[in-house]
Formats: structure tokens, C-alpha cells, sequence
């Protein structure tokens, strides 16, 4: 019992952070129809903007993203006015290597950087509680307060917000938005930038418990992309409850599989998201518009 | 439906490159050349700039009668891309040894200088044999010098075999790689089943009674992974659980949990550094408290200390090599000569497979100067002949190739210092355990 509580927490906490981690893939996806393939590659900048801040800096991984965030808007607002704000319209094979060869560079070039040695941050919230003989890490901890308030402030903004009812409308209907006076081009913008910032605050989360090295953020994206397709493009509940069933799912095969269990889990990622692709395409939480209707803006 | 037709493809391609991405044995079309773009507008300069720098000052008299080429594809990208870095390094303070200061390979009185041809492998497995068959058949090299872990020299010895060059590696552990009755691999590295046996020996005898055991289940954490179940038997160490971790792993949880109910003396990790990282705060989140924790790759890099602080203290590690061994040759001096050298060059201290590295070409050297000539068959011969001490430690080939006249030590990081403790013949300081708990450390 004490075991299977244990590996409850371990995934509930694993299922919040994947939550969060895949929200600015989902909602990109969901609002502009663009894959970003580079998901992994902002998680990652996130990551070594906090571990510079608290190597060179002396700072609380956790307190630094009060300057990750906005940064992170910044370089995703940049991005894609620059870049990927060519290619929306585009078919979407298009945006698709645009955001495969930006992963390249942008690994590349933090390796150059600072080197490919794998790093990681020191916080000062670690340890864990023992209640009874379930154990409860601190840190794990306070990165699933963080998800929730992400996931819930991000909700807050895209239902309740003027702002947010625009990016929404955009999802749904560009033309319709438009003739309602919505401008494009900096509601796309906006939502990259938000969407990136968050994503940098995934990477920032993670810092203190994972290796942080150039080239992590590939198999991130690629939990990022089952994720997405297990909750359905940009839902907010979605995610939370996708990257739960994928977390509970690989901590319940990690602890009762004998011996092999952490690889099986990782396969099992990758099976439900055959399973949902061929069964409910549209994920299984619905989300901002059906996948069908993605190409046909 | 058309429409959707046409999404599910995009899906399926988007999934198929992020795969390829992060895998190790797909290697695409559509990546490879923009991966490779990158490095070698970078570094490829870099790693030729050794021979180069080096026909830039003929002032070495005469000039050099010829010039023995050695090929190599070594990790620039991907997730070797550190332990890669040390690799090259290692040739090229070897090449540039041999061309500034030696004077050049001795070949029955002539003397020939050398250059190093590196490629890229991204870590993957088939680029390494391509880059390799390219090696060979365009750079027309004389011989080989090994890749960076088991998995690439399984790949990279492969088509060596095939062509019947000699390669000689120093950063290839694993014992499946010499049991393929192969004549051209060589390794100078003590071999992957003994990685944790002085480790082991030592906790044992310091009287830990039982022994967990997790490893990536690739080529050289299997067989260091299998020795150590060989050697925990041998010492009389109960084994209480074993666990298996994809590459790539980003959570460890699951394993640590189960282990902290075991309640083992000893965990012993076996991966590579990102998963010493992963293990060391696993451990301390689910207050896994182990007296004894040997981590196969990482405890040994001082990086590692910088990165996990004072988590890193009591941590045991198997080291190939450190610069305070009493090694000496008369190529570089001792252990200590070799390790000033190097840090001069690099402005950082040398890691074990840095050293390793660096005497792989040198045992390649011995044997083509005590061949004296370059003929493929007889400088093969010379490697199975040689007995030799060096910096690095006694080099003595078996009939597989692989290097059985060095022990493999064992360090414990004490206080932030890395201190060898085992064998007891090459230590420094005495062993410490138990280990307190985390927060005492």
C-alpha cells in the first residue's frame, strides 16, 4: 500500500510537470496550427538562463522565474515576428522544418555556449517529508504548486481576459476574427511569446532535478507531442489530465514492472499515443479547435 | 478527408523527425546533413588545426619524412558530445606531442609526422560506420583510433574488421566488443566487467553486507552492470535487486522508491554522467540513504562536484585513470607530468578518458616504432607484443585485443576532493563509510 501511495505521488508530481512542460507546444499547435519542433530547445534555454542565474548569480533557481518569464516572451515574441510569422500560412510541412532546424541551432549554439557538460541547480527547498513511510520530495513539490498556478493562471487568462477571448477567436475562426477587428499578426505574436515564456518556466522548474544539457530538449518534444495529442490541441484541463495519465501511468510501470519497468514505461508514452491517434484524433479532451479543422484555416 | 489525410501524414512526419532526433540508430536524411553543418563550421577547423599548427613551424630541422594519418569519428554533437570533447583533446595533445616536441614517429630511422582526421558522429551508431568507411576509403588513413563509448566502437570496429585496419581505442569498455574474434581492435582501457571490482572489494571489506544495482541497458553499462553482479557474488555481497533504464531516461524515481525499500548497503549506478546527476537527486528527494553509492560514470569528472556540491561527498566512483597514480613512461613522464601538461593546453584538468585518449595513438606509436616499418601485419603484431608501462598505466594486449596489465582504481569524493581509495596499492586516503544521510553530508 505504502508503495503503491509512493508511486502515486511520483506520478501525480511527474503527470504535473509534463503538464505544464507541454502547455506552450499545445497551445501553439492549437491557435496557429504550427508544431513547434523547437519545444524542447526553449525548455532547455529556460533551464541555462536559471543555472546561470544560480551559478554565476547566486540565485534561487525558483525566484529566477521572475526574470526566465519575461525573457523567454521576449525571445518568443521575437522568434515569431522573425520567423515563424513567415511560414503560418504556410503548408504545414513548412513551419515543420522551420522549427526542426531552429531546434538544431538553437542546441547548437548553447553548446558553443557552455559547452555540452550536463548541469543542474542547487535550490535550497530540497529534501523531502516522510508522512508515515510514503516519502514526499520538497522540490517535486513545489514544482506541482507551480504547474497548478501556470496551468491555472493560463486558463484564467485564455477564458476570462479580452486578450485571451481574441486568441481563442483566432483559434477558432481567423477570418471571423479579423472581420471583427482582431489583429492577426500580433494576437499569433502574443500567444508564441506567452507560450514560450511559459514553456522557459518548464525548463526553470526542471533545472534543479534534471540534467541540464544542450541537447535534452529532443525527447521533451517528444512528450510534449503525446501529451498534446493525448489531451487535444491547447486544452487547459487536457494537459493536466494527459500529463497525469502519462505520469501515473509510467511511475505505476516503473515501480511494479521487476527489472525492466523504467524502459517499459517510457514505451508506454509512445503506445497510448498510437492508440489515440488511430482512435480519437481529436485527443481525448477535445481542446481550442478539432485536429481536422487545423489545415483548413 | 482529403484534408485530414494530409494532417495524419504531418503528424506521423512531425513524429518521425522529432524520433530521429533523439534516438541513436535512426539517423534520417533530412537531419544529418544540417547536423553536421553546424559542428564543422565550429570545431572540425579546430580538431585539423593540430597538424596544421604543426606544418606551420618546419623549423623540427630536417622536416618530417612522410606523414602516418590517423582517422577517427568522435562525438562533437549529441549526447556524447562531453565526453567526445575529452577524446579529441586527448589525440591531439598526443598529436601535438609527437609533432612540436617528439619530432615525429620513429620509423625504422625516419622520422614521420602525424595528423589526426576527425569527423562528427552525432552519436549514432551508423553515422560512425559511414564516417568511418569514408575514413578509410576517401582520407585514405593508415590506421584507426576509436570512437567514444562501447556502443560507437562496436559500430566503428566493425567496418575497421572489415577492411583489415588497425584500431586502437581507449574509450570503448564493454567486453562484448573483444568477443567477436575481431584482429584489428585494441583497447588500452581496463575493460568494462571490472569497472566496480576495487569498489566493490573495498566496501566489502569495509562491511557492507548487500547491493543494489541500476543500469542503462546499452553495451558498456550491461557488461560493467554484469561484472558487478560477478564481483558482488565474489565478495560475498547479497544482491537485492537489479533495474534496467532506457538512454535518455529523465526520471528515476521509480527505481530510487523501489530501492529505499530494499534497504541495501551499497547502489551501484551504471550510465553515463547525466544519469549520475539524475541518480544523486533521486536519491536525496525519496531519502534513499545507501552507505555506499559507486556511480559508474560522472564521480570522477570534477565537473560532478561542481555541479551537486556537497551531495557528490562519500560518492565512489571507478576511475580508469587520475593524475595522482604513480604511473610513468618515458614519453610523457609520470601520471602527474601528463596531467600539468594537459591542463596547460586545455585550461581544464584532464578527465580519465581524456588520459585514455591521449595513450591510445602513444601505444599505437610504440608498436609501429618497435614494427619499424608501417606494414599493416606487422605493426598487428607489434600490438600483440606490447608490454609497455605508461602514463596512463601498463598496456598489455590478449589475443582479443583488449588491455589486461591495468588495474582499474577506485576514487571517493571526500570533502569535495577526489581522492583515490582502491587498491589499496594505489590509494591516497582511506576508504570513508558508511555515508551519513543526505542532509548530514
Amino acid at each position: 500500500m505504502d508503495q503503491f501511495l509512493q508511486a502515486l505521488i511520483n506520478g501525480i508530481m511527474l503527470g504535473a510537470f509534463y503538464g505544464a512542460m507541454m502547455l506552450g507546444f499545445s497551445v501553439i499547435w492549437g491557435v496557429m496550427g504550427v508544431i513547434n519542433l523547437a519545444h524542447g530547445e526553449f525548455i532547455m534555454l529556460g533551464a541555462y538562463t536559471t543555472w546561470v542565474l544560480n551559478k554565476d548569480f547566486g540565485w534561487e533557481p525558483f525566484y529566477a522565474i521572475i526574470l526566465v518569464f519575461p525573457l523567454m516572451f521576449i525571445v518568443g515574441y521575437i522568434v515569431q515576428r522573425v520567423l515563424i510569422n513567415r511560414v503560418v500560412d504556410q503548408p504545414i510541412l513548412v513551419s515543420l522544418l522551420v522549427t526542426f532546424g531552429l531546434s538544431i541551432i538553437i542546441a547548437n549554439a548553447v553548446k558553443l555556449a557552455y559547452s555540452a557538460d550536463p548541469r543542474i541547480t542547487e535550490t535550497e527547498f530540497s529534501g523531502a517529508w516522510n508522512v508515515g513511510n510514503v516519502t514526499i520530495p520538497v522540490t517535486k513539490t513545489i514544482i506541482l504548486g507551480l504547474a497548478l498556478v501556470i496551468m491555472a493562471s493560463l486558463w484564467t487568462f485564455l477564458n476570462r481576459t479580452r486578450t485571451g477571448k481574441s486568441i481563442r477567436a483566432a483559434a477558432q475562426n481567423k477570418q471571423a476574427a479579423r472581420i471583427v477587428g482582431i489583429d492577426i499578426n500580433a494576437i499569433y505574436a502574443l500567444t508564441f511569446g506567452i507560450c514560450i515564456a511559459i514553456t522557459g518556466v518548464a525548463g526553470t522548474m526542471i533545472s534543479p532535478t534534471q540534467a541540464v544539457h544542450p541537447f535534452m530538449g529532443a525527447p521533451l518534444t517528444l512528450r510534449a507531442f503525446a501529451i498534446t495529442a493525448l489531451a487535444g490541441l491547447g486544452s487547459i484541463p487536457g494537459a493536466l489530465m494527459g500529463g497525469m495519465v502519462l505520469g501515473i501511468v509510467e511511475s505505476m510501470i516503473g515501480i511494479y514492472v521487476d527489472r525492466i519497468g523504467t524502459n517499459l514505461a517510457v514505451v508506454a508514452a509512445f503506445v497510448l499515443l498510437v492508440v489515440v491517434l488511430i482512435t480519437r484524433p481529436q485527443g481525448l479532451f477535445g481542446g481550442l479547435r478539432p485536429v481536422e479543422q487545423a489545415e483548413q484555416l | 478527408m482529403k484534408v485530414r489525410r494530409f494532417h495524419l501524414f504531418a503528424m506521423l512526419l512531425a513524429f518521425v523527425l522529432v524520433a530521429a532526433a533523439c534516438s541513436d540508430d535512426e539517423s534520417s536524411d533530412t537531419e544529418a546533413p544540417a547536423a553536421t553543418e553546424a559542428p564543422a563550421a565550429t570545431d572540425a577547423p579546430a580538431a585539423t588545426e593540430a597538424p596544421a599548427a604543426t606544418e606551420a613551424p618546419p623549423a623540427t630541422e630536417a622536416g618530417f619524412a612522410g606523414t602516418i594519418r590517423l582517422g577517427a569519428a568522435v562525438s562533437e554533437t549529441g549526447r556524447f558530445a562531453r565526453e567526445g570533447k575529452d577524446t579529441r583533446q586527448g589525440y591531439i595533445t598526443w598529436a601535438d606531442w609527437v609533432n612540436e616536441e617528439y619530432g615525429g614517429i620513429n620509423v625504422g630511422g625516419e622520422r614521420y609526422e602525424v595528423e589526426i582526421v576527425m569527423y562528427d558522429d552525432e552519436g549514432d551508431a551508423d553515422r560512425t560506420a559511414s564516417l568511418v568507411e569514408q575514413l578509410i576509403n576517401e582520407d585514405q588513413v593508415d590506421f584507426l583510433l576509436g570512437p567514444y563509448s562501447s556502443g560507437l566502437t562496436m559500430s566503428a570496429s566493425a567496418i575497421a574488421e572489415q577492411y583489415g585496419i588497425i584500431m586502437v581505442e581507449g574509450n570503448g569498455a564493454s567486453e562484448s566488443i573483444f568477443e567477436r574474434g575481431f584482429e584489428n581492435i585494441f583497447a588500452v582501457l581496463t575493460p568494462a566487467g571490472n569497472y566496480t571490482q576495487s569498489a566493490l572489494k573495498a566496501l566489502a571489506d569495509a562491511g557492507a553486507e548487500s547491493v543494489v544495482i541500476a543500469y542503462e541497458d546499452t553495451a558498456f553499462p550491461t557488461s560493467v552492470a554484469e561484472g558487478a553482479i560477478r564481483w558482488a557474488e565474489e565478495y560475498g555481497l547479497e544482491l537485492l535487486g537489479v533495474e534496467t533504464y532506457p538512454l535518455e531516461v529523465t526520471d528515476v524515481s521509480a527505481i530510487m522508491t523501489k530501492f529505499r525499500d530494499l534497504e541495501p548497503d551499497i547502489f551501484v549506478g551504471g550510465g553515463h554522467f547525466n544519469d549520475a546527476l539524475l541518480f544523486v537527486r533521486a536519491a536525496k528527494e525519496l531519502d534513499f540513504n545507501p552507505q555506499g553509492m559507486v556511480i559508474t560514470v560522472g564521480p570522477s569528472n570534477p565537473s560532478f562536484v561542481e555541479e551537486v556540491g556537497s551531495d557528490a561527498n562519500f560518492i565512489l566512483g571507478p576511475t580508469q585513470w587520475e593524475g595522482t597514480m604513480s604511473w610513468s613512461d618515458e614519453w610523457f613522464g609520470t601520471s602527474g607530468d601528463f596531467y600539468d601538461r594537459y591542463t596547460e593546453k586545455w585550461g581544464e584538468a584532464p578527465t580519465y578518458q581524456a588520459a585514455e585518449s591521449a595513450a591510445t595513438p602513444l601505444a599505437l606509436m610504440v608498436a609501429i616504432e618497435n614494427a619499424g616499418t608501417l606494414d599493416m601485419d606487422a605493426v598487428r603484431q607489434a600490438m600483440f607484443d606490447l608490454d609497455i608501462e605508461t602514463f596512463y598505466g601498463p598496456i598489455n594486449f590478449d589475443e582479443t585485443g583488449k588491455n589486461v596489465g591495468k588495474p582499474m582504481g577506485s576514487i571517493q569524493i571526500q570533502d569535495g576532493v577526489i581522492n583515490v581509495v582502491a587498491p589499496s596499492e594505489a590509494a591516497v586516503a582511506p576508504l570513508e563509510y558508511p555515508a551519513p544521510p543526505w542532509e548530514d553530508k
